[in-house]
């Protein structure tokens, strides 16, 4: 990225951002729907493979409209490089995997994604790799999970489903002090509330599919490399080779010449097209899932047969000081709320005409999901509880509908329920 | 000067030392936000581009990490 581009303002970056005029001139990202790349002769592939030239090789490695996203996405982020991926979860075992080897640790909060839980509780526990889970909230209790074998903290910005919004300027201040990079989950804040790398991450993940694609009509990840933490550390003897050859990239080439070429958890052309045509208009619809969010929190707050809601834009939310600090006075689109038991949370769900009901957040449409018994419904009760999922809770992912119609959808489910 | 660019002889019309950031520019360096410049063996920091010079006869390699295999 050139100079003159990073003095870009954000919601233009959106649009302009790490993008470049292709020789045909079109404005739109070309989707080369090509598994391989053709040279005239040995010695321009040769030059490729040794890292000498710039060029295309196979699209598990690398594509032109894989590419332009990446650097987009870098460019968003305020980066020096980015990864993208096949889906979220790709993304975090891809980045998760380049940090740490058998033996290592990983401090993990508790408060995850539930394939982010699994990943870590189950997966990487098979290869060698541990994960202690602290509460995100409790700072002493992060700073104290810290062990000689930890190599990575791992935090989402917001909580999924547990609506807690840690502190990431205090994780990254912890980070620092024991040489450890601090690697966050920013897909619920999306860049447009979460300034990460500001905050103090050194690796930034999403999950493209939510609210960076915002209509859900693909699937992907991104890895975004900060480029602020050293790799040249007695703790990460694995990174000598590529910090001694790519020096600031070290983690990007690691990612990229290992990791990810080797999982081949790689993103498809078209989807990165898809997700490309997103972003471009996340700030506007950013803007409208908060207002709404918000207008829907205060709603079911005031309604009788509501228990209780997490939305860190409620005045009385423990996360609302913090979240407001660090998210710029936006509270994001995602929110959780209790009925009286697991059968008046169901009759809500089943009551909703506009709200879809399935497993996933960040659309332009309103989704609700009853987590306990869907996708967090391989846990026991103790995990759960961790997890911030009860039997009475139901999260909502507001849409960008208008807001008259998602309080009449919620208010007539509720008279029923 | 006469230089060695990834192997292979190169001249620029400077014959006074450059700096690695202007050699990046006259020789249109694709990618340069990414490339990685190796001076007679040494890699460079990215921070040391203006700093560091390069001369007549001096051996440079550009190298990415984004590039088929290891």
């Amino acid at each position: 990225m050139g100079e003159k581009e990073k003095k870009l303002r954000f919601d233009t970056k959106l649009i302009h951002g790490g993008t470049s005029p292709g020789p045909s001139g079109a404005t739109k990202t070309p989707i080369v729907q090509a598994s391989a790349f053709a040279y005239d002769t040995a010695e321009e592939l040769e030059d490729i493979f040794r890292g000498r030239a710039v060029g295309q090789v196979y699209t598990r490695i690398g594509n032109p409209t894989v590419d332009t996203l990446e650097k987009r996405l870098a460019a968003i982020e305020d980066g020096i490089a980015a990864v993208v991926t096949s889906s979220g979860m790709a993304a975090i075992t891809t980045a998760v995997m380049a940090v740490v080897r058998s033996g290592d640790e990983v401090l993990s909060s508790s408060s995850l994604f539930g394939g982010t839980y699994s990943l870590f509780h189950d997966t990487l526990a098979n290869f060698g790799i541990e994960t202690r889970f602290v509460d995100p909230v409790d700072l002493a209790a992060v700073e104290a999970g810290i062990s000689e074998k930890t190599r990575l903290i791992f935090v989402e910005t917001i909580g999924n489903p547990k609506m807690d919004v840690p502190d990431i300027a205090a994780f990254a201040a912890i980070a620092k002090k024991h040489g450890i990079p601090l690697m966050v989950d920013a897909t619920v804040s999306t860049p447009y509330l979460a300034r990460s790398k500001e905050l103090g991450a050194d690796i930034i993940v999403h999950s493209t599919s939510k609210y960076i694609n915002g209509t859900a009509n693909s699937i992907g990840g991104a890895i975004i490399d900060a480029g602020s933490f050293n790799w040249q550390n007695a703790k990460f003897p694995h990174f000598e080779q590529f910090y001694r050859k790519y020096r600031s990239f070290a983690f990007t080439a690691r990612v990229r010449k290992l990791i990810h070429k080797d999982f081949g958890a790689c993103a498809a052309p078209l989807n990165s097209f898809l997700l490309g045509e997103g972003l471009e208009t996340l700030a506007l619809r950013m803007e409208r899932h908060c207002s709404n969010a918000l207008q829907v929190a205060r709603f079911l707050q005031a309604h009788e047969k509501v228990a209780w809601v997490n939305y860190p834009g409620l005045n009385d939310s423990p996360f609302h000081e913090v979240a407001k600090r660090q998210f710029n006075g936006r509270f994001g689109g995602l929110l959780t709320f209790g009925l009286a038991d697991r059968a008046a949370a169901f009759r809500v769900i089943n009551n909703l005409r506009l709200a879809k009901n399935l497993a996933n957040i960040g659309d332009t449409k309103t989704l609700v999901i009853h987590p306990a018994s869907t996708i967090c419904a391989d846990y026991t009760p103790e995990v759960k509880a961790l997890m911030g999922v009860s039997e009475e809770q139901v999260r909502v992912s507001v849409g960008i509908e208008d807001i008259e119609d998602i309080l009449e959808d919620f208010a007539a489910a509720l008279e029923k329920a | 000067m006469n230089l060695t660019v990834n192997g292979k002889p190169a001249s620029i019309a400077e014959e006074n030392p450059v700096p690695v950031s202007q050699l990046l520019e006259l020789l249109r360096v694709e990618q340069r936000e990414y490339v990685t410049v190796e001076l007679n063996g040494d890699i460079l920091d990215r921070g040391d581009f203006d700093g560091a010079t390069v001369k007549d006869g001096d051996n440079v390699e550009f190298l990415y990490f984004m590039g088929g295999g290891r």
